[in-house]
């Protein structure tokens, strides 16, 4: 297996005036699943279909398994998997049906139709209508299809939206399993509360650029945005210590992530402290900071 | 894992349509319909008369092709419309092309699995009615009243397959079904009613510029019309009418089928370059 499943190098997509893709480079390795963030029309779903090969790039280099995937052969030659938003298959067919034709379509064992449908839970209702369906049980039907042919890549466009805290879990836990066994797993979404404990790593873009790529403690290392410590007697200890005094505002220890090893050394040896607590940012408080510059510099152009 | 020797993805979703098209009750419901027709043509057909006998081989024939030409564009269109924008609409197009298909594969997966949905609605009543005239009408020659019903159906599916293309091409270009079926409508409107409304008056006219190789033309630019001059020429009776009249003079029953087969074949060429061109 390739250590670099999907290399994105310069990619960018151009209609007439319009552009959707500027300049995008990235690459997901295998065993790694990477999100995709940004506000709708920031060019996620645009980045899925240059890798599934559906649309060519203006310009840029995209290698999927290390085949070049603007030539068409990609699709083919690689054993990949696909969830689109919001897909609502063939009402009128069964659940078995349904997995079953694109089973065949791909080649897949009748065997591992009937496993996959006992693993996602569906086995009550395989016999059933689509119609009669709820939207997890679509979305569990839907994961099970990408996963059918259990492929090294794995593309999902907003895989949990709609669906209810336990069942976002469930998949998750299903689409871990396939990382753990080496599968690169790419995430569109804009659960980013969700997501975050997912994710090895982020680009976080915005009107086909990218506003910030990395791993969560990159992107919190990154930014302008603070960490903060609490504990008891923090205040007292304050008093008396120069270092910390240079953190210290509203009754907290405020620093930035490249901070934290440093800080926490020092509390930990010259503090006399039993328990403590620390509030990172969350990723959505970075993309909304990230947002939130890209608006301000945009206004500064205008 | 263990990956099957896979069969032809055309198989897989033709076989996929027809389920679909028997689940929807398409199927049954498109079998019926043609049967009741048939049937009422055939053995009450006559009712209008005053007496009920059964028609003329001649008569009968001309009898069914002038209602199936109303009736089976429009089960072609409603089986049809939504085959590409209905599955763009529910995600499963962008799904499809995702797989390792190519968009040939897609259409003429579709085309084979619609094609057959037609050929079994039209096989099972137009069989079914032959049949039923070879066991009570003493008056018909086996031979004849097969080759009559046979040419018949090889038509009618032509027909079929030319509106089916159609729906495609309209399907392919409407971003939503309710668009797709309006248009299609229309368009069997135009073909089935105002074109070939023109076309007779034409034809009754004594216009001069109306010469018979305009004529030819005329007919051929429309399915509905060459499916009329099929029929109306294949029975050579007294259920000819002037079409067949001036048809027959210049073009042959093959010539005319491969007139048909030629619309089939421009109408493949222009959905399957639609669909290849078509924007994700």
């Amino acid at each position: 297996m390739l250590d670099t499943p999907i290399k994105l190098n310069d990619v960018s997509l151009k209609y007439r005036d319009f552009t959707a893709l500027d300049n995008v480079s990235f690459e997901v390795a295998a065993g790694q699943t990477m999100a995709l963030l940004g506000h709708n029309g920031a060019g996620k779903s645009s980045l899925i279909k240059i890798i599934l090969g559906l649309i060519s790039p203006t310009s840029g280099a995209v290698k999927v398994m290390g085949v070049n995937a603007t030539s068409g052969k990609g699709k083919r030659e690689v054993n990949l998997g696909y969830l689109p938003e919001d897909v609502s298959f063939y009402n009128k067919l069964t659940g078995l049906e349904v997995l079953s034709y694109f089973a065949a379509l791909k080649g897949v064992s009748r065997s591992r139709v009937t496993s996959l449908i006992e693993e996602f839970g569906l086995e009550y209702a395989q016999d059933r209508q689509l119609k009669t369906y709820s939207k997890g049980m679509k979305q569990r039907l839907g994961v099970a299809q990408a996963i059918l042919s259990e492929p090294n890549i794995l593309l999902l466009d907003e895989p949990t939206v709609g669906l209810d805290p336990q069942a976002s879990q469930f998949l998750y836990g299903k689409i871990n399993q396939l990382k753990y066994a080496g599968c690169a797993v790419v995430i569109s979404t804009h659960e980013l509360s969700l997501v975050e404990s997912q994710l090895d790593r982020a680009l976080i873009m915005s009107k086909g650029r990218r506003l910030a790529l990395g791993s969560c403690y990159e992107l919190r290392s990154a930014s302008p945005l603070h960490t903060t410590i609490n504990f008891s007697g923090l205040t007292k200890q304050v008093s008396g210590n120069a270092y910390l005094r240079q953190f210290y505002r509203d009754g907290l220890l405020h620093f930035r992530g490249e901070q934290k090893a440093e800080l926490i050394q020092h509390l930990v040896s010259q503090c006399q402290i039993f328990d403590f607590e620390l509030k990172e940012p969350r990723l959505e408080d970075i993309y909304h900071e990230l947002m939130g510059q890209e608006s301000h510099s945009q206004a500064e152009q205008l | 894992m263990n990956i099957h020797r896979p069969r032809s993805p055309i198989f897989i979703i033709a076989y996929k349509e027809i389920c679909d098209s028997s689940r929807n009750r398409w199927l049954a419901f498109m079998g019926c319909m043609f049967l009741l027709l048939s049937l009422s043509v055939s053995f009450a057909g006559s009712a209008v008369t005053g007496s009920l006998y059964l028609p003329e081989l001649d008569s009968l024939m001309s009898s069914l092709s002038t209602i199936s030409v109303f009736i089976i564009p429009l089960a072609a269109i409603l089986l049809c419309y939504d085959s590409f924008v209905g599955e763009e609409e529910s995600g499963t197009l962008l799904l499809l092309l995702s797989y390792p298909l190519t968009r040939s594969q897609i259409i003429f997966g579709k085309l084979l699995g619609h094609i057959t949905v037609m050929l079994v609605a039209t096989g099972f009543a137009f069989g079914l009615t032959a049949a039923l005239l070879l066991l009570v009408g003493e008056q018909y020659h086996s031979g004849e009243l097969v080759m009559a019903f046979a040419q018949f159906l090889l038509s009618s599916n032509l027909l079929a397959l030319t509106f089916i293309l159609l729906s495609y091409i309209v399907s392919l270009k409407c971003t939503e079904k309710a668009k797709a079926i309006g248009c299609l409508l229309l368009l069997w409107f135009l073909f089935v009613l105002i074109y070939d409304l023109l076309l007779l008056t034409l034809l009754v006219s004594d216009f001069s510029f109306a010469n018979q190789l305009l004529i030819n033309v005329l007919i051929a630019m429309s399915p509905t019309d060459l499916y009329r001059a099929i029929n109306l020429v294949a029975i050579e009776g007294e259920g000819a009418n002037s079409l067949a009249m001036i048809v027959s003079t210049d073009w042959g029953l093959s010539a005319m089928y491969l007139l048909f087969l030629l619309w089939i074949v421009v109408l493949t060429f222009i959905s399957h370059r639609i669909f290849k061109g078509k924007p994700l």
